[in-house]
């Protein structure tokens, strides 16, 4: 059975993102992004994934980064297992 | 009382010698330093500050610096330091703008950034200007601001900012125009060359090419990266191998080598960074207090020499920072600790910080141990400061990071957070605090200590009442405040009782509004402050211009101007003082001398101004320019205000609207009066609000001038709102507002024909005579001539009477006869015009009306004569512009 496309974003809605950055980040940096996961990939990048966050929390996000000076690769709307 | 000025802000970091020496991007700094703006926009690490320090410091004349940082983001913080900042170059500079973010209340944006534009237009040399760090200030307000100021950008200033994330600076705008230098991240990368030449100079390393190029590839030329891969390299007999480790991990570059440079110190060292990490600046004094560590100077002295990212914030240097971003990295590796020493160190740093007296970074590391009690203990006595230096909005985030049931258990955080809240125009959310509060205080019965925090607590309702049209109920709180606030706090209870004279004068009742400002302004002079003793004057010589004594007005005046007269300094207020004497003298036909005042008042400038007042007084001036013919620059002065209008709790009696509506009908542009006077619905016989009476009265004189045009209107709405009017100006004693209604109800009743006329303006002249009232009857012009004549024939007005008739002789030294006194046209000749101004010709007129072609051209050169023009496309400009349809 198809499934049903995904809505748009929005901001009052919270959706699970990928985001991508250049460089193995250590678990020390758990901390500095509350409710996101670390995962090293292979290709020597690591992906922030964890619980849905909403708009706000995902600029949050972006600016620590952006803070860290970490080369970031890309943002991306992950499947949400509980709509 | 001032923002708090933070002078290591202004402090340009040090450069050290054997830096590398980076001409090409010199050459474009250089070339920046005669556009309007340098944008060095890159991430963290890339060296922005080092090199426009590096530069800076290099020119005949350095740069003014200004170090920005999150707290900026209020905007008058912000533009203090940003005048401080240009003031390390011209001591004089600004002089204006710094009175008004010092005076007591803050003034609107759009005039600080007027008087600093006129500064920055008086500039004698070139200036460059460096706002470091840009992107922590993250402020719309600021953004606004700065945005502003780069349009208009005087050719003498120039900007260079440095920041992580692009600006909302309508840059495509300056780039277009040439006036922007951008360096970015590809700019400022260390190129191979640069790479060594920073190893050798810098850090005293001399590496084989191969291991250069290794790392050049692993760093991409980052200057951060590469600093800490030397810190981590010295010493080390493997560089080679190093850098092959290096190079083959693929961690974080800068995880990895903080991580090597962390290791490579002594235990003493390590400790040291990692504890004094969660502070933002860092002294001796406060490193020992975070460590423990009697050492603390001589390891700040080691790390500066040894490069550890840490800079010196003054020449002196007692503070220092790290790097943020290695201050980042050493906050993530204690973060690894555990919560608990986190919030030890913060702990003994708010501590350090309250010991000092240094209140906002107590507060600050106060929520950052998770310590509710302290933080809201601090912030709960932080409030009178904060608030009295314009900081309102940085306490209002602090307690609203608190829990609220730790809001409510504390009176003063319930109390100053409505404040705040009322300061931040949150009107319905401040009122819900303001109950919270009251049931607080009613569960504590009278409880003494808690009187004066009540009275706070009212003297807030008071203000939300008024400022929210309820005068009723602000007199209630403004008078429950007075009841607690102590007797002695005469300052404190300045605010109600200047709440409780604005809400009597709203309702009409003028005796008492005046006796209570009095008051109030007594206990201000008493207390010794001038300033706010005076700031009430202008009011009380309005209230009593309202009561028709306008002697006395001009009395309070000039003994005030007397007071001021005797401070060195301009004394803010004063312009307004200057104004409100124009216009009393204007009255009484002293024009020479309104003129000379309100010369005084353009002479002494802004800083002679109350912060608030600047649009309350171009409307007063406005008033004064139109009554001395000049109308048109009264509609200009109107503009100006509208465009700095603040909303305060002030009753608008006389809103600009209806003074334009009336210099409009003075214009002869009785159309744009007419549909002011229809959106507004007046004149309305059922509305006897003195809060509308202005209003009133302004509509009453654009139904007078349409009976003017149209002989047959009815004037009955007229006369009924008058006599409305009239007795709510009996019953409140307010002589001033009776005479010119009475003024009105005579010229009504001419034009209806009554011969009460001459009665009623008889009474006017009985009120006015002994104050020595003149333009208010002359400026009526030929209308009011018959009636005056009519007053002398039966002998009911005396010698004041007969002055007043001479006064007014058109032949005399009268203002020339208002262009609206057009003759009325007759019911044919409107038909006439009417047709005019369609497109058909003068025999399809004459067909349409049935009439000879003949009688129309009578009728049209009769129009023509009444209209004064001499054309028919002319005719029918001059009736679009009279209102006649």
């Amino acid at each position: 059975m198809p499934r049903p496309p995904a809505p748009n974003p929005r901001p009052s809605r919270s959706d699970r993102y990928e985001i991508r950055v250049d460089g193995h980040l250590s678990d020390r940096w758990a901390d500095s992004f509350p409710g996101l996961r670390l995962r090293r990939d292979a290709d020597g990048t690591t992906v922030l994934i964890g619980e849905p966050i909403d708009q706000a929390a995902l600029h949050g996000v972006l600016r620590r980064i952006r803070d860290l000076g970490l080369p970031l690769l890309s943002v991306q709307r992950a499947p949400n297992a509980h709509p | 009382m001032p923002s708090q000025l933070v002078t290591t802000k202004l402090y340009a970091p040090p450069h050290r010698s054997a830096l590398v020496a980076r001409p090409h991007l010199a050459e474009r700094l250089d070339a920046g330093a005669s556009r309007a703006l340098t944008l060095l926009s890159a991430p963290a690490g890339f060296g922005k500050t080092t090199l426009v320090a590096e530069w800076s410091a290099a020119r005949a004349t350095p740069a003014a610096w200004l170090s920005l940082d999150e707290d900026d983001g209020e905007l008058s913080r912000f533009l203090l330091h940003l005048v401080a900042a240009l003031r390390t170059h011209d001591a004089g500079f600004g002089e204006a703008v710094l009175a008004a973010l010092n005076a007591p209340q803050a003034p609107p944006t759009r005039w600080l950034l007027a008087e600093l534009l006129n500064a920055l237009d008086a500039l004698e040399a070139d200036l460059v200007l460096v706002l470091d760090d840009y992107h922590t200030v993250d402020s719309a307000d600021v953004d606004a601001a700065l945005g502003y100021l780069l349009e208009r950008l005087p050719p003498k200033l120039h900007l260079v900012i440095t920041t992580r994330e692009d600006p909302d600076l309508k840059l495509a705008g300056l780039r277009a125009r040439g006036e922007l230098v951008e360096l970015r991240a590809a700019d400022l990368r260390f190129a191979r060359d640069e790479s060594a030449a920073f190893l050798r100079e810098v850090m005293g390393l001399e590496l084989a090419p191969e291991d250069l190029a290794a790392l050049e590839s692993r760093t991409e030329g980052w200057v951060a990266g590469l600093q800490l891969a030397a810190l981590s390299m010295r010493g080390r007999d493997d560089v080679s191998g190093f850098i092959r480790a290096f190079a083959g991990d693929h961690r974080f570059v800068v995880d990895y080598l903080v991580e090597e440079v962390l290791q490579r110190q002594s235990d003493e060292v390590r400790d040291f960074l990692l504890a004094t990490s969660v502070v933002d600046r860092l002294c001796a004094a406060l490193g020992q207090a975070l460590t423990g560590n009697r050492e603390a100077g001589a390891l700040l002295d080691t790390l500066e020499r040894s490069n550890l990212f840490v800079t010196p914030l003054d020449d002196r240097r007692a503070w220092y920072r790290y790097h943020p971003l290695f201050a980042d990295m050493l906050r993530a590796r204690l973060g690894q600790q555990g919560p608990e020493p986190v919030a030890e160190l913060h702990a003994r740093a708010s501590r350090w910080f309250e010991a000092e007296g240094e209140v906002a970074e107590a507060v600050d590391h106060a929520l950052a141990a998770g310590d509710i009690e302290r933080s809201a203990r601090l912030i709960e006595g932080a409030w009178q400061a904060m608030d009295s230096a314009f900081r309102s909005s940085t306490w209002k985030a602090w307690v609203e990071r608190l829990p609220e049931a730790d809001i409510r258990s504390r009176p003063g955080l319930m109390v100053g957070h409505a404040w705040a809240l009322l300061n931040a125009g949150e009107m319905e959310a401040a009122e819900r605090r303001l109950q919270d509060a009251d049931e607080l205080f009613e569960a504590a019965g009278d409880d003494v200590e808690l009187r004066p925090l009540a009275g706070t607590a009212a003297s807030a309702g008071a203000y939300l009442a008024l400022a929210t049209g309820d005068p009723a109920a602000s007199v209630a709180q403004a008078r429950r405040a007075l009841e607690l606030l102590p007797p002695d706090d005469a300052v404190g209870r300045g605010v109600p009782l200047g709440l409780l004279s604005l809400a009597h004068w709203a309702n009409g009742d003028l005796a008492e509004a005046y006796a209570v400002m009095a008051d109030a302004m007594d206990g201000y002079l008493a207390a010794g402050n001038l300033v706010a003793g005076l700031s009430g004057t202008f009011a009380l010589a309005d209230i009593l211009t309202s009561q028709g004594r306008l002697r006395q007005a001009a009395r309070t005046l000039e003994d005030a101007l007397v007071r001021v007269g005797a401070v060195d300094d301009v004394v803010p207020g004063t312009a307004e003082l200057h104004v409100g004497l124009a216009e009393t003298l204007r009255e009484r036909g002293e024009l020479e001398a309104a003129e000379a005042h309100l010369r005084s008042a353009e002479a002494l400038g802004e800083p002679a101004v109350l912060p608030g007042d600047e649009a309350r007084l171009r409307v007063a001036i406005a008033r004064v320019e139109a009554g001395l013919g000049r109308r048109e620059r009264a509609l200009e002065l109107l503009d100006e205000a509208d465009r700095l209008r603040i909303r305060t709790p002030m009753p608008e009696l006389r809103p600009g609207e209806a003074w334009r509506a009336r210099w409009w009908l003075e214009l002869g542009r009785l159309a744009e009066a007419q549909a002011w006077m229809r959106e507004r619905g007046l004149p309305d016989p059922d509305d006897a609000r003195y809060l509308r009476e202005f209003e009133q009265l302004v509509a009453v004189r654009v139904r007078l001038a349409e009976r003017r045009r149209v002989a047959e209107a009815d004037l009955d709405d007229v006369l009924q709102t008058l006599e409305r009017l009239l007795g709510g100006a009996r019953e409140g004693d307010r002589r001033g507002s009776a005479i010119e209604i009475l003024v009105l109800r005579a010229l009504a009743q001419q034009a209806a024909g009554d011969p009460d006329a001459a009665a009623a303006l008889a009474e006017a002249l009985e009120l006015a005579g002994p104050e020595g009232y003149l333009r208010t009857f002359v400026d009526e012009g030929p209308a009011l001539r018959p009636v005056l004549r009519e007053v002398v024939r039966r002998k009911l007005g005396g010698a004041y009477a007969r002055r007043l008739l001479a006064a007014s002789d058109p032949d005399g030294a009268a203002p020339p006869p208002l262009p609206d006194d057009v003759e009325p046209l007759t019911e044919r000749e409107r038909e006439v015009l009417r047709l005019l101004a369609s497109e058909l010709s003068g025999p399809e007129i004459a067909r349409h009306l049935g009439v000879s072609l003949n009688t129309v051209r009578t009728h049209s050169k009769n129009v023509y004569g009444k209209l004064g023009v001499s054309s028919r496309r002319a005719a029918v400009r001059r009736a679009e512009e009279l209102g006649l349809r």
